[in-house]
């Protein structure tokens, strides 16, 4: 996680101060150190109260046994030697990979994509923002079981379609073969959120900018590259970010639509899943807890490096250069 | 993250007391029985009592509550319920925290996880003094036993049934089974049934892989004369066992006679049977209710085919009801035990929702409507209650996650993605790590 | 990086037409010729007709299964799995009226109320405090920065089973079960960094002029903060108390450990109870209450995703 820090370090040396004197050099960084941890006052203390505690619990989990109704016992690398040797756990890996590399950069493709549709200026787009925000909300529902797998049964609105298109017949949910990019539409189909966040972080860029490139003669493509995204980078990095994150923890629809097996045939068995049923349906959950561990190292692992390459493409107005 | 070593260590140490301390240790000795205190009728006593099911159960549980608080002024019951996945999500958390309600509803299969964990209070103590068991039939009571003490009363009883959809088989011009069928017998049913079912629309299929189903192969080996579970929670059946009995689908699973797993992996929750497009399925009794809420055709029931010596069933208790380990009110919480196992007006309430109460009390003062789901369940259980000679099964520790490996598997095997023999090996090995804890 | 990015010198009456209005206001026309200005409505008006064939068409690719759950929570709840069509013959609000009459006593609109508290509470509390805390992150350099940064990024990380059995000894250990306190303390103390995380972002991206001139005229971080940044901020608290509401809404898990009341559930646990996998199971009457447990939210979403986008005056600031 230390390397994590090296976007924000730099963020630290952009922003060095070029101080006059340097004893009122030091009274101001004293003054602002103080004004700093005020305002990380109520963050700190909900770090140190409510997350460092069950943080470190889980931990030190990840060293024992424990099946929730017994004290836990040290078992020291035990549940890592474990997990390295259990299919399922390679299993639910490979499926949780294939998830983050083809739903991320789609569901993230659509986000922008509708995004800028719904930043045209035209009548209604409160309308088509509201009605495209409406699949997040209904993903989130525990009706969504019933409701997205209805689309992919036999003679579905899905199958339909690519009977329609002289495709195969036949539904996809029973198919394990076809469960997964089932999983991913569903991931795709509910990009509000990240559709509000890039439509927030558009709206920042100034207009005046558009406009001087049409002057320059510059056409929608070069404005796309040339202004939005670099105005967008901040916005497009924490979408990047914590998509990938979020997809590596997928849990809820997961959860729901397989009634909590991972089935059919383990090829919805995400890595999340797989990890709440060895801790809550096998009560192994100091297993659990390294698998949680493994996947924070994983994760952080690629934080890290997309911190590190946001240093090449992320650009922040308000920071000095 | 910069934490200096010294501190991460003390952190971890007050984590690893934090957790013993909640967390009470092994089962302790069997209480002496008859040893309890009678239950204050002055002192006001607050007991909280949880369960999981639809609402429909909620609003018998808070009738029943009414009248338990009725004859019990100075008791108030705090009542809480879940569905049943977050029922267990939920108990598991609050066992780790050792704050588990005080009356808990209980299932079989957690028996032994709760129960051999200290989790659960033995309620020998209670027997006799605030929890009368006198009208639970002696093996249905044993069930609820492990070691000796006493962790769960059961509330009512399942045994298992073959249910099959008579208009369906009308459709397709074949006779459901007689009486005193053997496992041969229904498969070459299950044969004449598909073969009838083929030229439908949609296709006709004789049933589930019934091999698949962890319980199945229980009574089964019951039926071999194999108790499944040694006394001290350990595995009393071997691999060839396992092997010969998941042989027993493998024609028909050739054959394509079962109800594909693809089609019932799309009606999820519900199964081929449900929808009528499957001509039996077997099942605990008390799924009567939902097969003819969903389907609306005339289902019947048969015992479930007979073993070498005979049709032999046994009763499980279809829910128990536990109190914990940690409550400050056992006498209150056992006399709210003994009231809705007992009282006659919660048979009432409750009808055949749980299973056949297991008190005939409760049974005579139930209020059975002429040709109802109700009727047909409790004729059931009394046509049966000849075969029902053998105890059930007192699951072992782990039984939940070993039952649901079986049925992993089970769906593999369907899938073609495992050969019987991988089949056999695999849940051996998985069962080797669930069970060993004990 | 930005080198190739043009910021023109605006000018104060560029900034004061408000560009990004949105909604189609028309824009002042100037003096051009008529024939000319036929043209333009007449390419506007075909671009208009093609942007709503195009957006009617990805409405109704994207709302069918939406329409789909409605209809279904008007079927009989035997005709609603592995149904494939839309429309039935036996459409009836009993569904509605059994998810309205409550569970166990328990009405309806104990299990909403419920809800709104948490939601709206949520909100209060993740405005105030990521805010707050984004902007130490984002504005002041203090010593521990980069570290402390690392360490709210990180928490992101760890998947949540794991930290639900120790959180919730200390809650229970605190006598904080059956209490909002459990589910509201994260969100009034920063917990989710989620939110932290979104406001830094915006943050760093305000130019900083802006606080620089007020700091010469002789404002604190207080005013800085609370003058000049929050009022530039509104897109991202408003997408941020979307979200807040939202999540609070859908949120099953923290309610199902901390509150053991039923009148203190909120509505995704009374819309679970329906369909148990060991009782007989009312598909209808989940799919109704779950369709009722969207209209807030959804209302929520309409009301409020305009300020994400009108009158954002930022441009107007930069240069």
């Amino acid at each position: 996680m230390t390397a994590v820090t090296s976007g924000t370090t730099t963020l630290d040396a952009a922003r060095g101060t070029q101080n006059a004197s340097p004893e009122r050099g030091r009274a101001k960084r004293r003054r602002e150190a103080g004004a700093g941890f005020a305002f990380l006052s109520p963050w700190l203390v909900g770090f140190v109260v409510l997350t460092a505690f069950p943080m470190v619990a889980s931990l030190y989990l990840a060293f024992t046994d424990y099946d929730l109704f017994r004290p836990p016992s040290w078992v020291g690398l035990e549940n890592f030697t474990k997990l390295f040797e259990d299919p399922r756990f390679w299993t639910s890996a490979k499926v949780t990979a294939i998830y983050v590399l083809v739903g991320t950069p789609i569901k993230l493709a659509a986000a922008l994509l509708v995004a800028m549709v719904l930043n045209m200026k035209h009548r209604g787009q409160g309308a088509y923002r509201s009605i495209f925000y409406a699949p997040s909300l209904i993903g989130a529902s525990v009706s969504i079981a019933i409701v997205w797998k209805a689309m992919f049964i036999d003679d579905g609105i899905v199958d339909r379609i690519q009977q329609l298109f002289g495709l195969p017949a036949g539904g996809w949910v029973g198919d394990p073969s076809k469960t997964m990019p089932m999983f991913v539409l569903l991931a795709v189909w509910t990009f509000g959120a990240p559709m509000v966040i890039f439509l927030a972080g558009l709206k920042q860029i100034p207009a005046e900018l558009y406009e001087a490139a049409s002057v320059d003669g510059a056409g929608p493509v070069r404005k796309f590259w040339r202004i939005t995204i670099p105005m967008l980078s901040p916005v497009l990095f924490f979408n990047l970010l914590l998509e990938t994150i979020g997809a590596f923890q997928v849990f809820g629809s997961a959860f729901i639509i397989s009634g909590g097996t991972g089935g059919p045939a383990d090829s919805t068995l995400f890595y999340t899943l797989y990890l709440y049923i060895k801790g809550f349906a096998q009560f192994d959950m100091g297993y659990a807890s390294a698998m949680a561990w493994v996947l924070v190292v994983v994760v952080g692992v690629i934080t890290a490096i997309l911190f590190k390459t946001s240093n090449a493409w992320v650009h922040y107005s308000g920071d000095n250069r | 993250m910069r934490i200096t070593r010294k501190a991460a260590g003390a952190a971890a140490a007050a984590v690893a007391v934090a957790l013993t301390l909640t967390a009470c240790g092994g089962g302790a000795d069997p209480a002496e029985p008859g040893s309890a205190e009678k239950v204050s009728t002055d002192e006001d006593i607050t007991i909280s009592l949880a369960w999981w099911g639809e609402p429909a159960r909620a609003e018998m549980y808070e009738k029943a509550v009414d009248l338990f608080e009725e004859e019990h002024p100075n008791i108030t019951v705090q009542t809480q319920f879940q569905d049943w996945d977050a029922y267990w999500t939920a108990r598991a958390t609050e066992a780790a925290g050792g704050a588990l309600p005080d009356v808990i509803q209980m299932d079989l299969s957690y028996l032994r996880q709760y129960g051999a964990t200290g989790q659960l209070l033995d309620l020998s103590g209670q027997v006799g003094v605030n929890l009368d068991t006198e009208g639970v039939d002696d093996s249905l009571l044993g069930s609820g036993q492990i070691d000796g003490a006493q962790y769960g009363v059961p509330t009512s009883t399942n045994t298992l049934a073959l249910f099959y959809n008579a208009d369906v088989l009308k459709k397709i011009g074949v006779e459901p089974l007689a009486e005193g069928y053997t496992w041969d017998d229904l498969n070459a049913w299950m044969e004449e049934v598909s073969k009838a079912g083929a030229g439908e629309d949609p296709v006709i299929y004789s049933g589930a892989d019934y091999t698949g189903t962890f319980w199945f192969f229980l009574q089964w080996l019951i039926q071999q004369g194999v108790d499944p579970f040694t006394e001290d929670g350990q595995l009393n059946f071997d691999e060839a066992q396992m092997t010969e009995w998941l042989d027993k689908g493998q024609e028909l699973r050739d054959a394509g006679a079962f109800f594909p797993i693809k089609q019932a992996k799309q009606l999820e929750p519900l199964g081929g049977f449900h929808v009528n497009q499957s001509a039996s399925e077997a099942s605990w009794d008390n799924f009567l209710a939902g097969y003819v809420a969903e389907s609306g055709e005339d289902i019947q029931m048969l015992p479930m085919p007979s073993g070498d010596n005979g049709p032999q069933q046994f009763w499980k208790p279809s829910m128990l009801l536990s109190a914990s380990a940690q409550t400050e009110q056992p006498e209150a919480s056992a006399a709210l035990i003994d009231f809705l196992i007992n009282e006659p007006e919660v048979g009432k309430i409750f009808g055949t929702s749980k299973g056949v109460p297991a008190v005939q009390a409760q049974i005579d003062a139930m209020n059975v409507e002429k040709g109802s789901v109700d009727e047909q369940v409790v004729q059931y259980e009394e046509q049966v209650a000849d075969v029902v000679t053998e105890s059930a099964p007192v699951p072992v520790e782990g039984f939940g996650e070993i039952e649901a490996e079986f049925k992993r598997l089970g769906e593999e095997l369907q899938y073609g993605n495992v050969t019987v023999d991988e089949f056999v090996t695999q849940w051996f090995s998985f069962a080797d790590g669930a069970v060993e804890q004990s | 990086m930005s080198a190739h990015i043009t910021t023109p010198p605006l000018s104060n009456q560029a900034a004061a037409t408000g560009i990004a209005t949105g909604g189609g206001s028309s824009r002042p026309a100037g003096p051009i010729d008529t024939s000319l200005r036929k043209a333009a409505r007449r390419r506007k008006g075909v671009r208009s007709v093609g942007f709503h064939a195009f957006m009617v068409i990805c409405t109704i690719v994207v709302l069918y299964p939406a329409a789909w759950m409605l209809m279904s929570s008007f079927k009989p709840s035997n005709e609603i799995i592995g149904n494939i069509s839309l429309w039935s013959d036996n459409l009836s609000l009993s569904n509605f009226a059994t998810a309205l009459s409550g569970i166990g006593g328990v009405g309806f609109w104990t299990f909403f109320g419920n809800s709104m508290i948490l939601a709206v509470a949520s909100v209060v509390g993740v405005v105030l405090s990521s805010t707050v805390a984004a902007y130490a992150f984002a504005r002041i350099d203090f010593p521990g920065r980069g570290i402390f940064f690392a360490i709210m990024i990180g928490t992101l990380l760890l998947p949540f089973h794991v930290v639900i059995i120790p959180q919730y000894i200390m809650f229970n250990e605190l006598g904080m079960v059956n209490t909002f306190i459990p589910l509201l303390a994260p969100k009034f103390l920063a917990g989710e960094a989620f939110f932290v995380f979104l406001m830094v972002q915006f943050m760093r991206n305000l130019p900083r002029e802006l606080d620089e001139a007020a700091r010469i005229d002789g404002a604190g971080h207080a005013r800085i903060f609370g003058s000049i940044m929050l009022p530039l901020m509104r897109p991202a608290i408003i997408t941020s108390s979307i979200f807040a509401f939202i999540w609070s809404w859908n949120d099953f898990l923290g309610p199902l450990l901390y509150l053991k009341k039923p009148d203190l559930y909120p509505l995704p646990i009374a819309l679970r109870l329906y369909v148990d996998q060991t009782s007989v199971s009312d598909y209808g009457a989940q799919m109704a209450m779950a369709v009722l447990a969207l209209l807030p939210v959804m209302l929520f979403f309409i009301l409020f995703q305009r300020y994400i986008v009108d009158g954002v005056a930022t441009q107007g600031l930069k240069g």
